[in-house]
């Protein structure tokens, strides 16, 4: 979707970054909840996906 | 960029962010089941440990009891043994102690009899002293009694010299009498005859011999003490004080016993014994008037 297409078919929008950012927060949450399970598995049980 | 897609966007975000939160709510919140575990496995080994130590204080407490159970029976044993001669002990003791008792009884009887013996011996005592003592002054009496006749017989005695004197006088004057009357008559062929007395010479008087018969009485000896014996009958079958029984065992004569004064009784009597010849009476021996 570039602004050419934008300029001949339908109105032309400003572009938002905002889910962008809305998705890399969420990436970043679920990314450093990943890395506190993990982290917490290998305290605990020395081991990430193994049985202990 | 649609709206769908946004609303999409917004959601995944939303939920991302819930379903994180709620994983790391659970996962901070969540127990360390590995801990737990190896918690729990130490628990099950010491009790495993605890478990050994202890089945073999058990053993060791059995095996104790076992001795103990031994020794205790042992004791058991022992003591009933102790117990059994206890008894028997006892029962030697309770049959000196009915010896004893009876010994003391049989004592007791004998001092009995011996005090009133005793006190019988006093009184007959008293009483021989105060016989002694008439037959002392019936002695006296009896004493004056000879002096007199002594020397009434000092007397008599004199006036026999006297008359023998004279009787001799007049035999010898008899004689020349009788002499010169022979003399006389043998001139005439005649001799003097003997003279006879007209009364005749009285003799000395005699008593007369009491007619006698047996009394022959039976009994038998029912205690001895010292000197004294007490026989089975009494004046019922005719004993008086001072009669004499001879005791005899079988055919063997014993001794003598004397009724003593004031020892009869109804159905009893109590005399001392004489003539002694080495064997003592004792009770069941016979007594008998008359051998």
């Amino acid at each position: 979707m570039s602004a050419m297409s934008q300029s001949r078919g339908t109105k032309v929008a400003v572009p938002s970054n905002l889910y962008t950012a809305v998705l890399a927060v969420a990436f970043a949450v679920v990314l450093a909840t990943a890395s506190f399970v993990a982290f917490m598995c290998f305290t605990r049980y020395e081991t990430i996906f193994g049985m202990p | 960029m649609s709206t769908l897609t946004k609303v999409l966007i917004v959601l995944l975000s939303v939920f991302s962010l819930f379903l994180c939160g709620v994983v790391v709510t659970y996962v901070a919140n969540a127990e360390n089941y590995k801990d737990l575990y190896d918690r729990q496995r130490r628990d099950i080994q010491t009790a495993r440990n605890n478990q050994d130590d202890a089945e073999n204080a058990l053993a060791e407490c059995k095996e104790a009891a076992e001795k103990t159970q031994q020794t205790l029976e042992q004791q058991i044993s022992d003591m009933t043994i102790n117990v059994s001669n206890l008894q028997a002990q006892l029962e030697d003791l309770k049959r000196q102690n009915d010896q004893l008792v009876q010994r003391v009884a049989t004592s007791a009887a004998t001092v009995t009899m011996t005090s009133e013996t005793q006190k019988t011996v006093l009184e007959q005592a008293q009483a021989a002293q105060a016989r002694v003592r008439d037959l002392e002054d019936e002695q006296t009496r009896l004493e004056s009694d000879l002096k007199e006749t002594n020397r009434l017989l000092l007397e008599k005695i004199a006036i026999i010299e006297d008359l023998q004197t004279k009787n001799k006088q007049l035999a010898q004057a008899n004689q020349e009498l009788e002499t010169g009357v022979n003399q006389y008559l043998q001139q005439r062929g005649q001799v003097a005859a003997v003279p006879r007395p007209v009364t005749p010479t009285p003799g000395i008087a005699l008593p007369a011999t009491p007619p006698t018969r047996q009394i022959d009485l039976n009994g038998r000896i029912v205690r001895v003490d010292n000197q004294l014996a007490e026989i089975s009958i009494g004046s019922a079958a005719g004993v008086r004080p001072n009669m004499t029984f001879h005791v005899t065992r079988g055919a063997q004569f014993i001794c003598n016993l004397e009724i003593l004064d004031g020892g009869v009784d109804t159905d009893s009597a109590v005399g001392v014994l004489k003539l002694v010849q080495g064997t003592e009476p004792r009770p069941g021996d016979t007594v008998k008037t008359n051998l």
